[in-house]
């Protein structure tokens, strides 16, 4: 089949989206400036690459293990997954500014940083043998690395078949091979880097499911923004043998992997909500508290209307139908990933604001920024499920439960920390205690309900332009890898089996 | 022959089996495009693509489904609303007695109970199956690797049966068969 024609007016809305969102990114670093730490231009940085590496990282992963299952069905689309992960060498030099940024102390992305912070912090100093600046660089670019080795052979090779491929297909033979190495290898070190990049912005905080429900959602992106593109690409007249049949099937896996991500979404509130732990907890308890829209909008988004719009059969075969429902969680898990990130980073600001009105204070504040509310949240996230009115059990509203928290804390921290936890945690029970005593001077109430803010509360006008110029900048770069080639492989041995798909 | 008579015992069916689903498919459509009225097709497995060729309708099982899931999820989390707010409260570790994320595994799994479970007493209704149901079958081995196609041929005078043999043996069926069955 013919090659992509990279039209001049798609160059123009694609290159032009990308500049605009330049603009908008730099315009977050000034808009942010009177702050000092350009927080919102860090934050918007890391969230757009995170999320555009992962989507290339996740199109690497399905086509390894689509490859790895004998599967024939996406043959005919694979250029479009291959051309994804090749995202992934742009989106290594964008994880290099943030790693350049890490060294020079330019941002404060990530509290574990903060070399005086981790030192008064025991948890941080826990931590510090994994959250620290060699292993995010080295990971970072070492794992990145790899991953793009194995894409760019996977690739030469899916190249070098259309020429020379031959009757003992040696050439898809080697991309087994190659494949079946990079699945495991992928498992692995994507669970380490989703930890470093976003899960330890939140660093007092930590979830066995994150990397699992991160990826997830990096899925269910990935496979809307294929079928966007495929129904563009038809819409242009190319893929003539892609057929509601390859659309249902795509549009399946959009259904379950939304229902997936419900599932691991469910699981980590639902084992938080149930140990109670405070260092957990508190994750959930600021979401519920200052961003209502980012937490609940984030299911709607993602679980409930794909859910109640693709249970359908005919929804899933019916373009007009299915592009919106990618375009919805397209979206939604752009905002998963917002909500993942910008109330953590908030939360950092809060505390560097404090460490610089008075640096001694300042380094307790930090310490029981993040413990001071987790005390609260012991006992309030269950007055949250509270009010929808039982009698007699007791609790007191949110507002009045932080004044009564304070006066616990000290009791509170000893029974839920020193009995579950026994002494690894007692550094930060006597955080707690000192957090309690730090009380006098009118600090802390503050932090456990924020206010709005643009661009953290809620996505603004920075963030949703730097997203479509990241969004056009992956495309353009997409589109001129898709033309660099045949749109569909010549002799893959799947190819007749793709062609004559049904579901 | 004397067996394509109209009798008051029953129906006089005329099918053939076939080795493989393409041929099958084919057979379909040959047999659509000359205008003969298939009385029924039985295969071993579903065969993809053969709904639309006998232009059945979609299932509506899955909205059966819907209705008794929906019931599943409402009566699941009502009942443990009831139970644990009315009828018999206890505090499980600290938690209040209206503990909703406690609850939502358990809704699911009766969602899914009774969406599953439904269905298939709805489809056993629809099919007319039950343990003590008769069995018609044309030929032990449609349940195992043939395929059969199968044509009313009570009312058909041997011109019209004749038509059918030829359409089977041009069509590839490895054998054709007559059996009387019940009305």
């Amino acid at each position: 089949m013919e090659n992509f024609v990279f039209s001049s007016r798609a160059k123009t809305i694609t290159g032009g989206a990308a500049l605009i969102g330049l603009v908008c990114l730099i315009a977050s670093y000034f808009v942010d400036g009177g702050e000092g730490h350009h927080m919102r231009f860090w934050t918007n940085l890391l969230h757009n690459t995170v999320f555009f590496l992962g989507i290339a990282f996740i199109a690497a992963f399905a086509y390894s293990a689509f490859t790895t299952a004998y599967a024939g069905w996406f043959v005919q689309f694979k250029r479009v997954w291959e051309s994804f992960s090749l995202f992934l060498l742009p989106g290594l030099f964008l994880m290099g500014v943030i790693i350049v940024g890490l060294w020079l102390h330019s941002h404060h992305l990530y509290h574990w940083n903060d070399e005086a912070a981790v030192m008064d912090d025991p948890i941080l100093t826990h931590k510090s043998s994994f959250l620290n600046k060699y292993w995010y660089t080295f990971g970072t670019i070492v794992f990145v690395g790899v991953w793009y080795f194995f894409v760019s052979r996977m690739r030469q090779l899916s190249l070098a078949e259309d020429t020379d491929g031959d009757s003992s297909y040696s050439h898809h033979k080697k991309i087994k091979v190659y494949a079946a190495i990079f699945l495991p290898i992928a498992g692995f070190t994507s669970a380490a880097m989703i930890w470093q990049w976003i899960m330890s912005i939140d660093s007092h905080w930590y979830s066995t499911m994150f990397a699992w429900y991160a990826s997830a959602s990096l899925f269910v992106a990935m496979t809307a923004l294929t079928i966007m593109i495929l129904i563009y690409l038809k819409s242009r007249g190319y893929y003539k043998g892609i057929t509601a049949e390859h659309f249902h099937d795509l549009g399946k896996y959009l259904f379950a992997i939304s229902i997936f991500w419900t599932y691991l979404w469910f699981s980590q509130y639902m084992l938080i909500w149930y140990g109670n732990v405070g260092e957990e907890t508190i994750y959930f308890r600021q979401r519920l508290d200052s961003y209502p829209v980012l937490f609940w909008g984030n299911l709607l988004l993602n679980f409930v209307l794909p859910f109640f719009i693709l249970m359908r059969n005919d929804t899933k075969r019916k373009f007009g139908t299915l592009f919106f429902a990618s375009a919805l969680v397209f979206f939604g898990h752009w905002f998963d990933y917002f909500q993942m990130i910008k109330p953590g980073a908030r939360l950092t600001l809060v505390e560097m604001e404090a460490h610089h009105g008075d640096d001694h204070h300042g380094e307790e504040e930090h310490s029981m920024t993040l413990d001071a509310p987790a005390e609260h949240s012991t006992m309030s996230m269950t007055p949250q499920q509270g009010d929808h009115g039982e009698e007699g059990h007791g609790e007191e509203a949110h507002g009045e439960e932080m004044h009564a928290g304070e006066a616990h804390a000290d009791d509170h921290a000893d029974k839920a920390h020193h009995d579950d936890h026994g002494t690894e945690m007692t550094g930060h029970m006597e955080a707690a205690v000192e957090h309690g005593e730090g009380h006098g001077d009118g600090h802390g109430d503050d932090h456990s309900a924020l206010g709005f803010k643009s661009g953290y509360t809620l996505p603004g006008l920075l963030e949703i332009g730097t997203f479509l110029g990241f969004l056009g900048g992956f495309l353009f770069f997409v589109f001129s890898r898709l033309s660099a080639a045949p749109l569909e492989p010549k002799k893959d041995p799947y190819m007749e089996e793709s062609l004559h798909h049904h579901t | 022959m004397a067996d394509t008579q109209t009798t008051d015992a029953g129906r006089n069916i005329l099918f053939g089996l076939y080795d493989d689903e393409e041929k099958l498919l084919d057979a379909v459509k040959a047999a659509n495009a000359d205008h003969l009225d298939i009385d029924e097709v039985y295969t071993p497995f579903p065969v993809h693509g053969l709904d639309p060729l006998l232009g059945l309708e979609e299932s509506r099982l899955h909205q059966a489904g819907f209705v008794f899931g929906t019931i599943g999820c409402l009566f699941g989390f009502g009942f443990m609303t009831w139970v644990f707010t009315r009828d018999w409260p206890i505090i499980f570790g600290g938690k209040p007695y209206w503990s909703v994320p406690a609850f939502i595994p358990i809704t699911f799994e009766l969602t899914v109970l009774f969406a599953s479970v439904g269905m298939v007493l709805v489809f056993y209704t629809i099919c007319g199956l039950a343990p003590w149901a008769e069995t018609r079958r044309l030929h032990d081995r449609i349940t195992d690797d043939k395929f059969c196609i199968a044509f009313d041929a009570t009312d058909l005078d041997n011109g019209a049966v004749d038509k059918l043999r030829d359409y089977f043996s041009k069509t590839g069926a490895e054998s054709v068969h007559n059996k009387m069955v019940a009305a």
